[in-house]
């Protein structure tokens, strides 16, 4: 009895979570319906149209996607993405949580407005620096190299990192640091056996965030390291697919959901360090 | 005070310092072991500086997909025999990525513009190598007309090479459709008209237009208004009206907006009504033409629309004609656009992809692939794949009265701003004095 009522009362909470994962999936299904949908049938009728007759799987095809993955150079592409992305999510997020830590626990001058500059950061559009960034990488031999992008990204990057993982470190028990210490850890053992373990949660949605952020990346891939065939990330690739007047945009369909593949599989794999408590067990009390 | 101060200025250098060491390989190494020892080896394998590396010239375009593919296959007889590679970067946002490029002091080597008014704009910042000294210009005076080395020309000096052409003043039909119903090709504009009266009489729709392009929605309004502006006022009235000699609102541009209107703003006349032509794609609007029974018989637009038709649609289901003339005196010019080759470092090797794509050869070998019309005059004739495309060339390359697509030369804000958002609005229904005075304002800004 106490079962169903409960269930009942629940009822109008999940109705609408149901509701709005409904609304907010609906483009992306019909993506993925129109990326399985020959071109012609595409440019004649809405993608909604297959479910009068969605048994008749003829009316999938598998040619978009055959046609973006045989591309040439899309192998290249896929290695370029994530060297790319790799060094650019770990790179910030390394530094990011040195900083974090430092913010939230040292005591020292000028701490505070030093991390008001840094969340002031946050609000400087990219596109502000490409052209006096781009000028410096040029002049030291930057350009055009991954180590380049690499730094830009960081550099784009860290203020949200330090911020988010400033707050995350500075919610932690102020007692456990305080054991710590008794016990005769340095800040840096502090950091490394207390800190870092308990915030693996939040390393990892950052990392999420970093990575979908430079995996989806073009402008600044286009940029720094320019669309050529031995550096250009898979996102200059897939663009460079639609001619110049939007001729074939119906293969990019079939390329969203290739490029999503790497992400998808990322969060997957860090999805269960968010399920996780995050401070389980670490202070009896 | 003072003293406080130096002190947190001190600590402040210091945790600076602290910071950037804490990037210091030994505590990297701390934190994530494995991943961090196979990236930094990756920096060694990959820091080639990419461009301007000897033996390879970097070029950008907006060309993708198969139009890539038809380029670098026009480009492969020059890699073999000089050995020059083509390092080709495709991005449609071309005009930020250039200036930016440009600005930083990091240009390709050549670049392929698709408005002249970019090449204007480029040449105005000094990015531009002149080229009177690259190619030789008695036999570039032979290659191509003067209106197209004009347009490639700024301030005296020749800035660009012309390389693929469109040809805008084309009505496309269906022949088989036209047959059926007896209906006969019009050569003037009231014979056009009267063939739309006729269609409607049978039930039918006479045409098909689409000005849905996403951001750039309305500029298959524009080349109509411009095409028949050539044809009602004639191509000196045309130069005034796009360096903004003449206002908006002057009546000449006002009787161009009600003929274009007196078409698309008709809903008897247009697939869809004017809810259809507002939200057509440009790229799907054709695609009536070849239902049956045919949603609508005719269709302006550029040569490359062909690009677009749908799969199983032969060269015998279409054909084309001249958008007729209007006003007998100004006869049926050509409206046109194209791609200029422009070159923004000089190195030997872009001297020598120049001078290639000066010569007829590269044109042919695309040409021979489709979807390609050149402004060049020594492309053989035989080149192109059929007589319908031979045909547009051969207006292309030798039209008396030529004129460029006049939303691509005049400035940003009014050819790819307000002129393109006028044309919506004015068939949306919106009152064309207002739509015109809307225009005028903004181009009072822009052109000072």
């Amino acid at each position: 009895m106490n079962g169903i009522r409960r269930i009942l009362a629940r009822f109008p909470l999940h109705l609408a979570v149901i509701v709005i994962c409904l609304i907010w999936l609906t483009p992306t299904v019909g993506l993925l319906v129109s990326s399985f949908r020959h071109k012609d049938a595409v440019f004649a009728t809405g993608w909604w149209t297959v479910f009068r007759i969605p048994m008749d799987f003829a009316q999938f095809r598998l040619d978009n996607y055959i046609q973006v993955l045989t591309a040439q150079g899309m192998g290249r592409a896929f290695l370029n993405s994530l060297t790319i992305a790799i060094p650019s999510t770990i790179i910030p997020i390394t530094i990011a949580a040195f900083a974090g830590y430092a913010f939230a626990w040292m005591e020292f001058p000028g701490r505070q407005v030093l991390f008001v500059i840094v969340v002031g950061l946050l609000v400087v559009p990219l596109q502000m620096t490409l052209i006096p960034l781009l000028r410096l990488y040029n002049r030291v031999g930057l350009a055009g190299t991954f180590l380049g992008i690499w730094l830009a990204h960081t550099g784009y990057g860290l203020p949200f990192a330090v911020y988010l993982l400033r707050n995350f470190f500075g919610g932690l028990p102020k007692d456990l640091f305080e054991a710590a210490y008794l016990d005769g850890a340095s800040p840096l053992t502090a950091f490394t056996r207390l800190a870092l373990p308990l915030s693996v949660p939040s390393l990892a949605s950052l990392g999420i965030f970093q990575f979908l952020w430079v995996w989806n990346d073009l402008l600044v891939a286009l940029i720094y390291l320019g669309g050529t065939e031995k550096v250009a990330p898979l996102t200059l690739k897939l663009s460079a697919m639609v001619q110049s007047l939007g001729q074939d945009w119906h293969l990019l369909t079939a390329a969203a959901f290739v490029s999503m593949a790497v992400p998808m599989l990322v969060f997957f794999t860090l999805q269960r360090y968010f399920v996780r408590g995050i401070l389980a067990g670490s202070v009896k009390g | 005070m003072a003293r406080r101060m130096y002190w947190i200025l001190l600590t402040a250098t210091v945790v600076a310092g602290l910071l950037l060491s804490s990037c210091a390989p030994q505590t990297v190494t701390v934190t994530v072991p494995v991943e961090k020892q196979v990236t930094v080896e990756r920096t060694v394998e990959v820091t080639v500086p990419v461009p301007t590396s000897r033996g390879v010239v970097t070029v950008l375009g907006v060309w993708g997909g198969s139009e890539f593919e038809a380029f670098a296959a026009s480009v492969e007889p020059f890699t073999k025999e000089t050995g020059i590679g083509m390092a080709f970067e495709t991005s449609r946002e071309q005009a930020t990525v250039l200036v930016t490029r440009v600005q930083a002091g990091n240009p390709p080597d050549i670049a392929i513009l698709p408005q002249p008014g970019l090449l204007v704009d480029l040449a105005k910042m000094g990015a531009l190598v002149p080229l009177e000294n690259i190619v030789d210009m008695d036999q570039l005076k032979k290659d191509y007309s003067q209106a197209w080395i004009d347009l490639g020309s700024y301030d005296g000096h020749l800035y660009g090479i012309w390389f693929k052409g469109a040809l805008k003043s084309l009505v496309w039909y269906n022949p088989k459709a036209f047959q059926e119903k007896g209906y006969q090709v019009p050569t003037t504009w009231d014979e056009m008209i009267a063939l739309s009266d006729r269609i409607v009489a049978d039930g039918g729709t006479p045409w098909c237009i689409g000005l849905e392009s996403g951001a750039a929605s309305g500029w298959p309004g524009t080349d109509w208004i411009e095409d028949i502006m050539l044809r009602t006022a004639g191509p000196e009235v045309y130069d005034q009206w796009v360096n903004h000699e003449i206002p908006w609102t002057d009546s000449a541009v006002k009787r161009a907006w009600e003929l274009f209107g007196q078409i698309a703003r008709n809903e008897q006349y247009v697939w869809g009504g004017t809810t259809g032509v507002l939200s057509t794609n440009f790229g799907d609007s054709p695609r009536p033409l070849f239902d049956t029974p045919p949603g609508c018989y005719m269709h302006r637009q550029a040569s490359f629309i062909t690009g677009f038709f749908p799969e199983g649609v032969t060269a015998e289901d279409y054909d084309v004609f001249a958008f007729p003339s209007i006003d007998p005196q100004w006869g049926v010019p050509a409206l046109g656009a194209g791609d200029v080759v422009v070159m923004l470092n000089d190195t030997p090797e872009a001297r020598a992809f120049i001078q290639y794509l000066a010569s007829p050869r590269p044109h042919e070998i695309w040409a021979a692939r489709g979807g390609f019309i050149s402004p060049h005059r020594g492309v053989d004739p035989n080149a192109y794949p059929d007589e319908l495309t031979r045909k547009q060339a051969q207006i292309l390359a030798s039209a008396e009265v030529f004129r460029f697509d006049g939303s691509d030369l005049m400035p940003a804000a009014v050819g790819a701003g307000s002129f393109w958002t006028g044309v919506m609005d004015y068939v949306g229904g919106k009152d064309l004095d207002a739509v015109l005075q809307a225009i005028e304002k903004s181009a009072q800004d822009a052109y000072k």
